[in-house]
């Protein structure tokens, strides 16, 4: 359980203020409407500050808005615009974020207890404004939501100075499906079949985020057994995940031959996968408090032989990257996000860490088994596509030897079950993904239901940041920028 | 350097439950509608060596307008379920449409949601689904087979 301070609207500049200044950044702003339970529209906002701050706001109708101070909180105050009906006063941006008025009526918000399920009708009710950019020579290119390539749906907006990328304006949630108010009102563990396809080629490290949460609230122990087996997927996932973002790297820049032989150790990797956990995603791997995973001496052999040739080839691809000149070319000082706009933005993952920032969740709020392991976090300054290829291939080293270092210290335990409630009490789960911070927001019932559960992709943290990473690069490096960062388009649109 | 692939791994034509005729080859285009984009990675990973379908004359284009199969996954979304119809329309005739995935047909995690339009077979005419969450890629190349027989049969 987590601290929280109660706050007015008055307070809240200062508090923020003091907390941005102390190094602490955003984690997540999460809303709910708890006026069933004798409150009001409840905000929490979740910094990272030496643990989690929590600052705990009851509002009305209206709220006052942090983006001026915290840029990185905009796109969490379009949301509760568009899910509570709850107005943040001073936001610079009036339009709303996943429901389309193209097709929603905005006067209907889903996530307030007494939405009663019923879809408006499908019409269009309103216009969604885009930036306007003028002058003579300037070009618009429009891409999306369905681009080439197969690829989930985005919309981008260029506006271009001859070849140079002058402004970007990205429209997403084209995939919006509503988890969150899915999950509303079922039971734990289907919640996590739920979870698990939020973004599945993150599965294992989502699910692991959300188990962290809903077991602190059931008052689950876990054995450690049961804690290391859980890491040891995690960083599997990771590999497979860094592999393919290698691969893909090598693609956009027109270098099939390694970009295949990625590919063909990503699949190696997922066939892996399939054989220890019956799933090529490792889906649905994990039950409250258990791990569904057969890992005997056999399988023991196996991982350990994958590993050595993915160390042996990660190696060989670096060395490939390093000493080819038209690698280096296309990869250096492309897709630059400066420190400046990391902090500002509260960046997380590989792009915070190419840019400087040492933020690993399995360092700052170490779970699992990772409280008895160091994990060695590799930073690079330069906060390019190159940096971002290099911490990756760091990552799969350390994932390699983090992996190692769990089997063979694989300790045989077996906790007693104990099952506790708190009802209408929250916790928090947090876990690094492949992609960076993955934070979940878990409130539960008096039956064990979930009441309330939000999650904060990596992705919705770090899209923003692409809009101020293509600037002034040409367009045709936008694939490169884009691929290097990687984000989730499901994870964000959720 | 660069000599991975392992020849016992691939896919052969002889494993597969659908036979490939070799009169006809697909041009797809990948139409995401709500998926978790494990689909994707999987109908991405066709393209890689140990399945490389290209071998049996299967393409993927940048274009609806070049396309003859609408490869769809994802539980059609609200904001998606416009542009998914647009891209339909867009395709030459004759075009024939490949659903990849359980959220295209019973959906068991979002049917209910108020965000989803789902199934795709409501919208538009669906000649072949291949069911699974996600499908493995060789399920994928099966239901690709058996969309071209059909496609042979019609033209």
């Amino acid at each position: 359980m987590y601290l929280e301070e109660e706050i007015s609207e008055t307070e809240i500049y200062g508090k923020v203020e003091s907390i941005i200044k102390k190094g602490g950044y955003l984690l997540s702003i999460v809303c709910s409407d708890e006026r069933a339970l004798g409150e009001d529209f409840v905000i929490r906002y979740f910094f990272r500050e030496e643990g989690i701050k929590v600052l705990k706001l009851c509002v009305g109708t209206k709220f006052p808005s942090i983006t001026s101070l915290c840029p990185a909180a905009k796109n969490y105050e379009r949301e509760i615009r568009d899910m509570f009906g709850l107005v943040p006063e001073g936001h610079p941006d009036s339009r709303s974020l996943m429901l389309y008025p193209e097709n929603w009526d905005p006067s209907i918000h889903p996530l307030r207890k007494d939405y009663d399920g019923k879809k408006p009708e499908f019409k269009k009710y309103g216009i969604y404004r885009y930036k306007e950019v003028f002058g003579e020579g300037i070009n618009k290119v429009l891409v999306g939501p369905i681009h080439a390539g197969i690829i989930e749906p985005g919309h981008f907006r260029f506006s271009l100075a001859g070849e140079a990328i002058l402004q970007l304006e990205i429209r997403h949630f084209w995939k919006h499906r509503g988890v969150e108010k899915v999950c509303e009102g079922k039971n734990p563990e289907e919640a996590l079949r739920i979870v698990s396809r939020i973004s599945g080629d993150n599965a294992v490290n989502i699910s692991l985020a959300y188990l962290n949460a809903v077991e602190t609230l059931l008052g689950i122990k876990l054995s450690q057994r049961v804690s290391y087996l859980r890491c040891v997927l995690a960083e599997l996932e990771r590999i497979w995940n860094h592999v393919r973002d290698l691969g893909w790297l090598f693609m956009d820049i027109g270098f099939p031959l390694p970009a295949q032989h990625l590919f063909s150790i990503q699949e190696q990797l997922m066939r892996l996968n399939k054989v220890i956990t019956g799933h090529r995603f490792m889906f649905d791997a994990f039950s409250i408090g258990g791990v569904n995973v057969k890992i005997e001496d056999e399988e023991k052999r196996l991982i350990d032989k994958m590993l050595t040739l993915v160390e042996k080839e990660t190696k060989e691809v670096e060395r490939f990257a390093i000493e080819t000149p038209s690698v280096r070319d296309r990869f250096e000082t492309t897709g630059r996000i400066f420190r400046k706009t990391a902090m500002e933005l509260s960046l997380c993952g590989v792009c915070a860490r190419a840019s400087g920032l040492k933020r690993d969740t399995r360092v700052e709020l170490p779970y699992l088994a990772y409280k008895d392991f160091d994990v060695n976090v590799p930073i690079s300054e330069q906060g390019d596509v190159m940096a971002r290829f290099m911490i990756r291939v760091e990552e799969i080293y350390q994932s390699v030897n983090l992996i190692r270092g769990f089997l063979e210290n694989l300790p045989n335990d077996n906790a007693e079950k104990q099952n506790l409630l708190f009802p209408y009490s929250w916790s928090v789960g947090n876990a690094e993904t492949p992609r960076g911070n993955a934070f979940f927001f878990v409130m539960l019932d008096e039956k064990g239901n979930i009441y309330r559960l939000k999650y904060t992709d990596p992705s919705f943290r770090n899209w923003p940041a692409i809009q101020y990473a293509v600037l002034g690069d040409i367009i045709a490096d936008f694939p490169l920028v884009n691929k290097s960062m990687n984000l989730s388009y499901s994870g964000n649109d959720l | 350097m660069f000599f991975l692939l392992k020849r016992s791994f691939r896919v052969k034509t002889e494993d597969l439950k659908v036979k490939h005729k070799k009169v006809i080859s697909l041009f797809i285009r990948e139409v995401d509608t709500g998926s978790c984009n494990a689909c994707e990675i999987e109908v991405a990973n066709l393209n890689n060596p140990y399945y490389d379908v290209e071998r049996f004359g299967i393409k993927f284009v940048a274009s609806p307008k070049h396309a003859d199969v609408l490869l769809i996954t994802g539980c059609v979304t609200r904001n998606m379920l416009i542009p998914m119809i647009k891209a339909y329309e867009n395709a030459p005739a004759p075009k024939f449409v490949l659903t990849v995935g359980d959220c295209t047909a019973e959906c068991p995690y979002f049917k209910d949601s108020y965000a989803v339009e789902g199934p795709v077979s409501k919208h538009l005419p669906v000649h072949v689904h291949v069911p699974g969450c996600p499908p493995e890629p060789a399920q994928v190349i099966e239901g690709l087979l058996k969309l071209s027989h059909f496609a042979d049969k019609d033209l």
